[in-house]
């Protein structure tokens, strides 16, 4: 089977790598940002009723399959996507696929990749990645969060697409079917920015966007009395590491939404999105300087500002921004009618 | 191993509360952050040390040069720095 003509390029954050990787090779040249941003891949969400690994669940980013879901529901975008029972089919389908030259995004449970590092394998099934051939027994693999393409074997990579638990993939294949020839820059970046913005600020519900911040803050001032030094630190450390390990890194996706808006900026050469953009990036310091105090605390190294309230405040202030960002920004899409 | 990597490592030492290694036998080009990191970094240590570079030199790691790239080693963490600075 000859191997599809597929671009690798290396991304901090599968789905919306994968987003642009599928794009630009159906000839939509796109960067992460942009197919992170059109995708309205942003979001913050404080959800205490859902437990992972018995701590509540807080997610800076859309739910997993959102970006993929807002490119296949466009105007212009048609995409395949099955799910399977039986694994046999499910690897005759991909084969088949990879038999027409159709280079095929799968979700998969990071736990049975192999060529990721032992240490850095958890049971995350929502990861996406990119099979563009199979030789023999292995599949060629471009998993975005890889400097180059891999190599998977295919009892692996069949294990990985039917792991079991939250989000199990059952083996989830997809591909564009139908893209259009261009892109209509202005109609995607407002609509992305739309969604998000809802989101945001125009959410009614206090445990999500900028309401969520204001939650989590007056939740985490109140750990160490409610959950006692070793919970509230337990809790501190989960916040963090769903912030800076499940995804890009470091207040990654305020930065990266960033960019997206400042790659906007220059596609509609408005200076106003710049602004945004900048205004963004600050959110995103914000975010870092919290997670880092937050580390500290975590580390058993703190210095004398890392309190629970400092760290709520900050929360606080990084709501503020957002919330300035978004209003900012809802302003502008008035302005685009 | 270059003064400036040399500031760096000791800069990384005091933020992340680490013992200064030996420099005659710390290699620059081995991984910084991680299992294999000759530090025994994690990604938490590492958000601090992108946070104390940010302070320190004034430079940014953000999502165009992903800190994952940029922490690879103590010579990438260096060189990232003087170009940026």
């Amino acid at each position: 089977m000859q191997p599809v003509d597929f671009t690798h390029s290396q991304s901090a954050h599968c789905e919306s790598g994968v987003c642009s990787n599928l794009l630009t090779h159906k000839g939509l040249p796109m960067s992460e940002a942009m197919a992170f941003g059109m995708g309205g891949g942003l979001f913050f969400g404080y959800l205490p009723f859902i437990r992972l690994h018995n701590l509540p669940l807080v997610t800076y980013r859309a739910a997993a399959g959102g970006i993929l879901k807002h490119f296949a529901n466009a105007p212009g975008f048609t995409m395949h996507q099955k799910q399977f029972r039986d694994k046999e089919q499910a690897v005759a389908e991909l084969d088949a696929a990879l038999a027409q030259s159709i280079p095929v995004g799968l979700q998969t449970g990071v736990f049975w990749l192999p060529y990721f590092p032992r240490a850095l394998r958890f049971h995350f099934n929502a990861h996406n990645l990119v099979v563009y051939g199979r030789e023999g027994d292995d599949y060629l693999v471009s998993d975005p969060v890889f400097p180059t393409p891999v190599r998977c074997p295919v009892a692996d990579m069949t294990r990985a697409r039917f792991a079991s638990g939250a989000l199990a993939p059952k083996g989830k294949m997809y591909y564009f079917t139908q893209t259009p020839q261009t892109i209509d820059h202005h109609h995607f970046i407002t609509e992305g920015i739309r969604f998000v913005c809802k989101l945001m600020i125009g959410s009614p519900f206090p445990l999500i966007g900028v309401k969520g911040i204001r939650f989590l803050a007056k939740r985490l001032e109140k750990w160490p009395h409610k959950l006692g030094k070793e919970r509230a630190d337990l809790h501190l450390g989960h916040v963090v590491r769903m912030q800076e390990e499940i995804g890009t890194g470091g207040g990654g996706f305020r930065f990266m939404y960033a960019a997206f808006l400042q790659e906007s900026a220059t596609l509609l050469q408005d200076p106003y999105l710049e602004q945004c953009a900048a205004l963004f990036t600050q959110s995103g310091d914000t975010w870092r300087a919290f997670a880092a105090s937050a580390a500290r605390v975590c580390k058993d190294r703190p210095r004398e500002e890392d309190t629970y309230q400092a760290m709520a405040a900050t929360l606080r202030e990084c709501a503020a921004k957002e919330e300035q960002v978004f209003s900012n920004l809802r302003t502008w899409l008035d302005d685009q009618q | 191993m270059e003064s400036f990597e040399q500031e760096l490592l000791e800069l990384i030492c005091t933020t992340c509360n680490l013992e200064m290694p030996e420099i005659q036998y710390f290699n620059t080009h081995a991984p910084l952050i991680g299992p294999e990191s000759v530090l025994g970094i994690d990604s938490i240590d590492a958000l601090e040390i992108a946070v104390t570079v940010q302070q320190t030199y004034g430079v940014r790691m953000d999502n165009e040069n992903s800190s994952r790239d940029v922490l690879q080693s103590l010579a990438t963490l260096s060189s990232y720095i003087q170009k940026n600075i």
